[in-house]
């Protein structure tokens, strides 16, 4: 993934250290990509900043669940614990028993590194790497994915239709709503949710 | 600072700013018992999200690529394959196809 980024950003003109330092700066998977990608097609700074923003909001809403989860921080442990927070690491942490916040830290601290190391390596290896690895290595961020929702979805059948439900409203809403499809349908999903779901199935890591 | 630099800064701040928002006022916040499930939910309603239709565009022009990967990685899941193994696996079932792919 952090290869396939730095791909998009050196294509787009970006030095090797502004790729590696916007990993380290924004650390956006989806966010940084549609960045480059816009800047390759000369979109304006304001239209690069704008989509970021949107892309990213959802970061408020796992970033409110994890630091929802976590036990024996402080503020600013939940400051960089909010910063290290994306997809994976939120993944990760909601659907593990542990909250203590040095784990979350440990999983997100990594996760993050490894993210500008990812950045560091496409500067380097770009030219010599060939195609189909590059996007052999794409799939790795949804097979995490997939591996973490699936033993859930085995558990629950209530799970399993609100994953179904979920997945088929965020097909149809990207086609209507772009890039807020995936906030709306999270939101909407997790509402859904509230009457299919039964509490029993539902981990907790706050009590 | 060049445009880059600049594009670069902005999205830094308008991704930071939201993130961080909850880390300044959870510890004033105890949620009401809904609101507490409502959170708990999302990580399956986010993940379904970032999965659907996300994962067809793995390869922008063959779309069963990302589907036979999704395939795999559940697969290897439901049978508890560890985690790590799981995204080795699948990166490597791709890298398979992809060589496969030309024959046909």
């Amino acid at each position: 993934m952090g290869i396939g980024y730095a791909a998009i950003a050196m294509k787009a003109g970006f030095t090797p250290l502004q790729t590696i330092s916007m990993s380290f700066l924004v650390y956006a998977g989806a966010g940084q990509i549609i960045a480059a990608s816009m800047a390759l097609t000369g979109a304006s700074v304001m239209a690069i900043v704008l989509t970021n923003f949107v892309v990213n909001l959802r970061y408020f809403v796992m970033s409110t669940c994890v630091l929802n989860q976590v036990e024996e921080s402080n503020l600013g442990l939940n400051i960089l614990a909010s910063h290290v927070t994306v997809d994976e690491s939120f993944a990760m942490f909601s659907l593990s028993e542990d909250s203590h916040i040095w784990i979350y830290l440990g999983i997100a601290i990594t996760a993050w590194l490894s993210w500008c190391l990812g950045a560091g390596i496409g500067v380097v290896l770009l030219d010599i790497l060939p195609v189909i690895v590059t996007n052999s290595f794409n799939i790795s961020l949804y097979a995490l994915f997939v591996a973490i929702l699936t033993p859930a979805v085995k558990e629950s059948k209530q799970i399993a239709l609100l994953v179904l439900i979920t997945a088929v409203l965020n097909i149809v809403l990207s086609q209507f709503l772009g890039n807020w499809s995936l906030i709306v349908s999270t939101l909407v999903g997790a509402a859904v949710g509230m009457y299919i779901v039964d509490d029993e199935y539902l981990i907790s890591g706050d009590d | 600072m060049d445009y880059i630099s600049l594009a670069i800064l902005g999205c830094a701040i308008v991704t930071f700013i939201p993130r961080v928002i909850p880390a300044l006022f959870i510890d004033r916040l105890e949620f009401p018992p809904k609101v507490e499930k409502f959170l708990n939910l999302i990580p399956y309603t986010a993940l379904a999200a970032l999965i659907c239709p996300g994962v067809l565009t793995v390869d922008n022009q063959l779309w069963y690529i990302g589907l036979i990967g999704a395939v795999v990685a559940a697969g290897l899941a439901w049978k508890k394959v560890p985690l790590g193994a799981i995204v080795i696996l699948t990166v490597v079932v791709l890298i398979t196809v992809y060589s496969i792919v030309p024959f046909f």
